[in-house]
């Protein structure tokens, strides 16, 4: 009895291995694939997004940066400052000869040194314009210092010895909470920079 | 049994292996990017410092030409090559010890020379000063992503960008970045200064006005001379103590002190500073190879001829003291048509005035004392005709010598030296430049209408019974050199292949 049952047993265990998953069986494992694979997906999807956006901030960082440190770079020797928003003007000492040489320093009648011509300076202008944004010396071919920054707003405030610039743009995260406030604020890349030169637009000396 | 059992590992093996590539190539590019956002930043860094280095030469430049200053020995120019001046460059290299950046040292070189170009209408040289300062980068020798980076810090990865002849040649054995600048300092005059002193600074007296006025520019002065309606702003005081007792003086223009208080400040135009500190010269006494033999002493009615010819014998004398009373007068006599005439006095001993005797000085006469003991002027004063108070120029030297006894002239007037006195009063209006660093000024009255003009240094400064002291600009281009500024700073930020 025993083997025989034991053996019509088998035998039908063979039979449904051969006839396949039932319906409820492959409903199931469906439905577990499909929601590991929507999960998989979203997260990839979401990790993407992340990535995208982490490097979207670190290359937008770095630009502020850059435009900060040649902001600071031309202040640092400015002798006079025309400030606005996203178009700044810098008027440098004329130090370079034609061949870009240094050229030697000479004293005007109060005691001032200057350098080529009597009143002479090398305007530096900086500017958004088309989504990059450019550094220009006089009427040179203007140089790209970032591209791709039509969200950028740099802003340079005057304050005669000390001259500050604040660089921010339109990031990709953004917080939808309540207490969210301008997203673009949090971005803020901010910079003092000390005016060595005695201004010519002003009377404001620094030493 | 075991086959589908071997499936299911598989199966489990297969998604494990596939999840653990996935996450680490997820890995790899996010240690990829902050590397390289880590190795961006480092550089920028790097870069900053350098600059740091750049303007540490500028100072330290600036240090030795104050040394030089002193009198010898000042130990000026000890470890450079050269003393700058008559087309001669000074080179001076320093290295700091860095603690961070695997203590890699920042490098310093330093240039200095006196161009022909830079000496002004006063004969007074202007220093040059290119300075380099170079700092290691301690990361790979990889560029950034971006080519306006390398545009804008220029580092110096395979091969030196800053040899165009200008400093040294840098051997590069490893990846580094430099930043170079050039500044020219100016001389300043120790008159830089409506008063200032070393110690304590008090105008309590009276409610004081201090302004100033240019006896140069007839939009500041008229004639030369102080003018209300012409009133400037640059009537600073200062001190390198900490306190000035302002006593509600209007002051136009600025009051510094050293890290210390101003009391009485209401009437201030200017700014309040606390981070003033100024190291004051020491005047050695003359030692001319001839003077005029007589007179030696004054004590009665004498007359001191001034000589056309600046610093020439005829110029010079030495006395031992001037002590008038009575109705006696010194009198320092110059061209009878008031034509320049220059004379210099070296007196050993003490200066005093009193009754109704007066030092007169006469039209055209540029007078320059020099006094080792204490000054008192009282009775008719010292009256400078030409009201110039540039053309009259008392100068303290320290009654003993090398003050804080260390065998060099650095660090005196520390507290440790003795102390002169000098009354300045008298019927007379003043019109003087005082420098005596190491005596307490007291100036007194300013003649009948309580007006001063020119500048004060003392030791410490105390007015009383003066209403007006007025600044004369000028006095800041001449007289004797206290400082060097700054008057002009650029960085260089060319390189051998781009400009």
């Amino acid at each position: 009895m025993n083997s025989r049952f034991c053996t019509r047993a088998a035998r039908g265990r063979t039979k449904r291995d051969a006839g396949g998953f039932s319906l409820s069986e492959v409903m199931i494992s469906s439905l577990i694939f499909s929601a590991i694979a929507m999960g998989l997906l979203m997260a990839f999807t979401a990790l993407e997004h992340n990535y995208a956006a982490t490097s979207d901030f670190a290359l937008n960082h770095a630009d502020q940066m850059r435009i900060s440190d040649y902001l600071a770079l031309d202040l640092r020797r400015a002798l006079s400052v025309q400030a606005a928003r996203n178009d700044t003007s810098i008027y440098i000492p004329n130090y370079y000869d034609a061949n870009g040489n240094p050229q030697t320093p000479v004293l005007d009648q109060n005691g001032g040194v200057y350098y080529g011509a009597l009143g002479s300076s090398v305007k530096v202008h900086y500017y958004l314009s088309a989504g990059t944004i450019y550094r220009q010396k006089d009427n040179a071919t203007p140089t790209a210092l970032a591209t791709n920054v039509q969200d950028f707003i740099f802003d340079v405030t005057d304050a005669g010895k000390v001259v500050s610039t604040k660089i921010t743009f339109n990031p990709t995260f953004r917080s939808s909470g309540p207490a969210a406030g301008d997203p673009n604020a949090a971005t803020a890349f901010y910079n003092t920079t000390l005016l060595r030169n005695k201004r010519t637009d002003n009377q404001i000396g620094v030493y | 049994m075991r086959t589908r059992g071997s499936k299911a590992q598989g199966s489990v093996l297969l998604w494990t292996v596939v999840t653990i590539a996935i996450l680490s190539l997820l890995g790899a590019e996010v240690l990829r990017l902050v590397a390289i956002k880590y190795g961006h930043a480092l550089q920028t860094a790097t870069w900053q410092e350098a600059l740091l280095g750049a303007e540490s030469g500028i100072d330290l430049a600036i240090m030795e030409l104050r040394k030089s200053l002193f009198p010898a020995p000042n130990h000026a120019w000890d470890g450079w090559n050269n003393i700058p001046g008559n087309g001669v460059t000074s080179y001076g290299l320093t290295t700091i010890p860095n603690a961070g950046l695997a203590g890699t040292p920042m490098t310093i070189e330093v240039n200095v020379d006196a161009p022909a170009a830079l000496i002004d209408s006063n004969g007074w040289q202007y220093y040059r000063i290119r300075t380099v300062g170079t700092m290691p980068i301690t990361g790979p020798a990889r560029v950034t992503d971006n080519k306006q980076d390398t545009r804008l810090r220029k580092l110096s990865l395979r091969w030196e960008r800053f040899t165009n002849g200008v400093l040294t040649q840098h051997a590069i054995s490893a990846p580094q970045v430099s930043r170079r600048a050039e500044a020219i300092v100016r001389p300043v005059s120790a008159f830089g200064q409506a008063i200032m002193s070393r110690g304590p600074l008090d105008l309590t007296n009276q409610n004081i006005v201090v302004d100033s006025y240019d006896s140069r520019d007839s939009t500041k002065s008229t004639n030369g001379l102080y003018d209300p309606a012409k009133r400037q702003q640059n009537g600073n005081i200062a001190t390198n103590g900490n306190l000035v007792a302002a006593g509600n003086a209007y002051i136009y223009g600025d009051v510094s002190t050293n890290a210390g208080t101003v009391s009485g400040a209401a009437n201030i135009t200017g700014f309040q500073r606390t981070d003033f500190y100024q190291d004051l010269m020491i005047i050695q006494a003359p030692s001319w190879p001839s003077v005029n033999a007589s007179p030696a002493t004054v004590t009665q009615t004498t007359t001191i001829n001034a000589s056309a010819t600046k610093n020439s014998a005829a110029s010079r004398y030495i006395l031992n003291q001037i002590s008038l009373s009575g109705s006696n007068t010194l009198t320092i006599a110059g061209a009878a048509n008031g034509s320049p005439t220059y004379v210099d006095i070296y007196v050993s001993g003490n200066i005093s005035v009193s009754g109704s005797s007066q030092i007169q000085i006469n039209p055209g006469v540029t007078a320059t004392i020099y006094f080792k003991g204490n000054v008192t002027i009282a009775g008719n004063g010292m009256v400078n005709s030409n009201n110039q108070p540039g053309d009259l120029r008392l100068y303290g030297i320290p009654p003993t010598g090398d003050p804080d006894q260390t065998g060099d002239w650095q660090g005196d007037y520390s507290g440790t030296g003795a102390s002169q006195v000098v009354s300045l009063g008298g019927n007379g209006q003043i019109s003087a430049s005082l420098y005596a660093p190491s005596a307490d000024v007291t100036i007194n009255g300013g003649g009948t209408s309580g007006h001063v003009f020119g500048s004060v240094v003392g030791k410490s400064v105390k007015m009383t019974g003066v209403t007006n002291l007025h600044y004369d600009e000028a006095l800041a281009s001449s007289g004797l050199i206290g400082n060097y500024k700054i008057v002009s700073w650029f960085e260089d930020n060319r390189d051998s292949r781009s400009h």
